[in-house]
């Protein structure tokens, strides 16, 4: 491990504070984690910003991200090719964007993008079945899970096109007072 | 054309969802694919953009929901632009930029400071918030009693030791009253056997009795020296009293911030099918085991939800008849279990009285007798919960019903034996029934000649014993029971499990322990301090049995209506213990042979005594505060206050529901205009949205 001085500069640090929520002894630990996931890729010298990528087979092999059964498409949504081929700036978005001081707006945008399964930007019934059928492992009968699904349509769905805008999105998680607490990766 | 006047109608509709365009230069081509649908601009920001110098500082740039890349590049791009401001103004923004780094970097600093903050996390992700919310309020709690004790300690403690150590200009009143009266010997034998010192330790008697610990060794010194005057009873009283305030602020202030949050958000009973499949997941939960069990939760957690349903169904479609037995079972088993209770409620009384009247007896006998309420106590909180809950089974009420009612039932039990146990006490010491006892010296001197001491010894017993009988539980039970349970498998050990941590029963005893504190903080003033390390002890130890011997509840709490509920049952708690201390300072005599109220008929009766002592002006002014003058406009104006807000908040409500209507008609409107709209094309030939759809996608790959 190296100090402070080799890693970033000072400009970087700025620049990552400004950007996320994190400290710089936060951006350190991050960088740490990154490098961890495959040391002989991540170069400890961040000073010229070398454009190193880890694919999303390495990136879901986290202790944090492990189990979560939407860790694929976090890692999508968070990446910029959208494929799952995360640079240290991604990774470090993402963790900022679920951190625990990032305000309800933003999570519920990523949040929306996360459960958007075919990205078209609408939460439709196959986003819903796949979202419940990851959540609970496949455990619930098909009938029971067409129904849950219509009935959360039901509720959510404002306007009436029978799939979900991300403003029913919203309107939705504005009212689920456990949003917060429960949409954070702990680091 | 009319063709054209729909196209930009609908164009218009479409734009009117994005925000201000211009950044859109700076978008990479995958975001915005699709103009026409209406959808969140992921590309443009929330606010109205990075073109304005002097407003947004960076700290916006973290709210954006745009890759790093181009957040740094915006970045870049503000910082390049030559800002038109005043010198004045930069200054303002750099010191409020470096004012806020230092306060996330102070914060990062008192998070270290915070007990147990690691504990807490790691706790949370293995098992939930619920179980996270126990040991939330546990650790309130033990902060809780900590400041109380520092309180206690500064005002009463410490000045009787100094008190006491320098005996020479202090003036105690001696009590008038019968000489009997004030006759109290507490035991200071010379020689005694050496486990007495343990017995005593436990039963609060002996070395003990006559010391800091209880009520009975302070004097009512009122120390004078040099123009210092400190009034020992007095500071005594209102300690007390600020004691009981501070905590309800304490309490009143924590249940605000959870009480907004579940305001803001309505009831939780609408829309629960969405909230569970999108809010469901704890994206923080870790390990293997710990996602497991979050999935079967969340699978059972629906299931009970359908079942709801399902009974909901079925009830609406009962038949008279049906209804009728129904309700007639309801009420023929809440008699029962009421019975039960009332039950428990006639053994505490039975053996409080047969307790106290075995006062003396010596060893291990004796020690079991003095004990007695409390062992009656706990056996009725083991006993009577399960068999109400065996009771429910038949009951067929919904399942969220049920919880609520043996929560109910427990709370009720719990609180109200405590109360018997006073009353019982009470009724002893003042001989509601036996009048000749208490001729004398209005307290039953024979059996209590330091009665206060002997309640406050009561409480101690209480608190200890149940410390006592959890950490019992723990190598007792639950250790053993997950021995057996790993090492053999056989029919029994595979229904009967391994423990589960059940929050509702665990608070409900630190709710109790809380209240018997309270209870006794007047009669044993050192019982907040032992209540601190009591509750420090147990929260490592119900660490260490969650780790090694439970698994996760399947059936889990809430986390935010949970800490509203924890609360509430507290504040029970508190009014309980408010009437036991409201009851003794009024009413009650109090002894004339010890305490720092020896010499007064009532114990509040030193504060219109020392009243007397201020000079005119203030005692004036204080029956000016409490004069009709005074008092009725300040309740008129609290009155115009609360209705005000009481508006304030109908208003909000009524504005909440126009825009919800409002928000349906508009989708409706534009669900119509692009139905138009196809219509229209299709009718002109011209290619619709489907067909562009294809063609964009086509050209884009």
């Amino acid at each position: 491990m190296g100090n402070k001085q080799t890693i970033f500069t000072d400009e970087q640090f700025e620049a990552y504070q400004d950007c996320t929520f994190f400290t710089r002894k936060e951006i350190l630990q991050l960088h740490g984690r990154f490098h961890e996931l495959a040391p002989h890729l991540v170069p400890l010298d961040y000073t010229n910003q070398p454009d190193v990528r880890l694919p999303l087979a390495l990136i879901v092999s986290m202790p944090e991200l492990k189990e979560n059964p939407f860790r694929h498409r976090i890692v999508e949504v968070f990446s910029e090719d959208g494929q799952g081929n995360m640079s240290f700036n991604d990774f470090v978005d993402m963790f900022s964007a679920l951190c625990e001081t990032a305000p309800r707006e933003l999570k519920t945008i990523y949040a929306f993008k996360i459960y958007d399964f075919n990205v078209d930007n609408f939460l439709c019934k196959e986003d819903l079945e796949k979202t419940l059928n990851r959540l609970t492992k496949g455990e619930l009968t098909p009938e029971e899970v067409n129904l849950v699904c219509s009935k959360a349509m039901e509720e959510a769905d404002l306007d009436g096109d029978s799939k979900l805008s991300f403003s029913d999105f919203e309107n939705m998680i504005s009212k689920a007072p456990d949003f917060l607490s429960t949409f954070h990766l702990r680091i | 054309m009319e063709f054209s006047e729909l196209q930009r109608q609908s164009s218009t509709i479409a734009h009117g969802y994005h925000g201000a365009q211009q950044l859109m230069r700076l978008q990479s081509k995958s975001v915005v694919s699709n103009q026409n649908g209406p959808q969140f601009n992921w590309g443009s920001p929330p606010s109205e953009g990075g073109e304005e110098g002097d407003v947004g500082p960076p700290k916006d740039l973290r709210e954006r929901p745009m890759t790093m890349r181009l957040k740094r590049a915006i970045r870049e791009v503000q910082q390049m632009r030559v800002p038109v401001v005043t010198s004045w103004q930069s200054w303002k923004r750099s010191k409020a930029k470096s004012l806020s780094r230092f306060r996330a970097d102070a914060g990062g600093v008192m998070s270290y400071v915070a007990l147990w903050r690691k504990a807490l996390h790691k706790i949370g992700g293995h098992f939930g918030g619920g179980v996270q919310s126990y040991f939330m309020f546990l650790r309130f709690l033990v902060v809780l009693n900590f400041l109380s004790f520092l309180l206690i300690a500064g005002f009463i403690l410490i000045p009787s030791i100094v008190f006491r150590s320098t005996s020479t200009s202090n003036m105690t009143v001696d009590s008038t009253g019968p000489e009997v009266c004030k006759v109290y010997d507490p035991n200071l034998q010379g020689l005694v056997v050496f486990y007495q010192y343990f017995l005593d330790l436990l039963s609060g008697t002996g070395f003990m009795e006559y010391s800091y610990m209880f009520y009975g060794y302070y004097n009512n010194t009122v120390a004078e020296s040099s123009g210092f005057h400190y009034n020992l009873p007095l500071a005594y009283l209102l300690t007390s009293v600020f004691y009981f305030t501070f905590c309800l602020i304490c309490i009143v202030a924590r249940m605000g911030s959870a009480l907004r949050v579940a305001v803001a958000t309505g009831s939780g009973a609408a829309g629960s099918y969405s909230k569970m499949v999108f809010t469901g997941w704890d994206y923080g939960c870790q390990g293997d085991r710990a996602t497991k069990l979050k999935q079967k939760s969340i699978h059972y957690q629906l299931q009970v939800d359908l079942e709801e349903e399902r009974l909901q169904k079925k009830a609406l479609s009962l038949t008279l008849g049906q209804t009728v037995g129904l309700c007639s079972l309801h009420i023929f088993l809440m008699l029962v279990s009421l019975a039960l209770i009332g039950g428990a409620f006639f053994g505490i009384f039975k053996a409080t009285v047969f307790s106290q009247a075995q006062v003396g007896a010596e060893g291990i006998l004796g020690l079991f007798w003095v004990y007695l309420p409390s062992i009656v106590i706990t056996t009725g909180n083991f006993v009577v919960p399960f068999m109400c809950d065996q009771i429910a089974l038949f009951e067929r009420y919904s399942p969220s019903t049920t919880i609520i009612m043996a929560l109910f039932r427990s709370v009720f039990l719990r609180m109200i034996s405590l109360g018997v146990l006073l009353f019982t006490l009470w009724s002893q010491i003042t001989c509601f029934k036996d009048s000749p006892k208490c001729e004398l010296c209005q307290y039953n001197n024979k059996e209590y000649p330091c009665w206060e001491t002997r309640v406050g010894q009561e409480m101690y017993k209480l608190a200890l014993f149940d410390f006592l009988i959890t950490i019992a539980m723990l190598f007792l039970v639950e250790f053993p029971r997950r021995l057996v349970v790993d090492h053999y498998s056989c029919a029994l050990t595979r229904w009967v499990g391994r423990q589960e941590f059940l929050v509702p029963p665990n608070v409900l005893g630190l709710v109790y322990g809380q209240t018997v504190v309270w209870t006794g903080a007047l009669f044993c003033p050192l019982l907040p301090l032992i209540n601190t390390l009591k509750f420090f002890i147990l929260f490592y130890c119900k660490k260490v049995t969650l780790f090694s011997n439970c698994r996760p509840a399947v059936k889990t709490f809430r986390s935010t209506t949970s800490t509203i509920f924890f609360l509430v049952v507290l504040l029970f708690g508190w009014g309980l213990a408010l009437v036991a201390m409201i009851y003794s300072l009024a009413q009650i005599h109090p002894s004339m042979s010890c305490g720092p109220f020896r010499s007064l008929t009532m114990m509040w009766s030193i504060v219109p005594n020392t009243f007397d002592t201020l000079s005119l002006t203030t005692q004036d002014f204080i029956f000016y505060m409490g004069s009709q003058a005074f008092s009725i406009p300040l309740f008129i104006f609290s009155c115009v206050v609360l209705c005000y807000v009481a508006a304030l908040a109908a208003v909000y409500g009524k504005s909440v529901d126009l825009l919800k209507a409002q928000l349906k008609l508009e989708g409706r409107d534009k669900q119509f205009l692009v139905k138009q709209i196809e219509e229209l094309s299709r009718e002109m030939g011209v290619p619709t949205r489907d067909q562009l759809d294809t063609f964009d996608t086509g050209a884009a790959n």
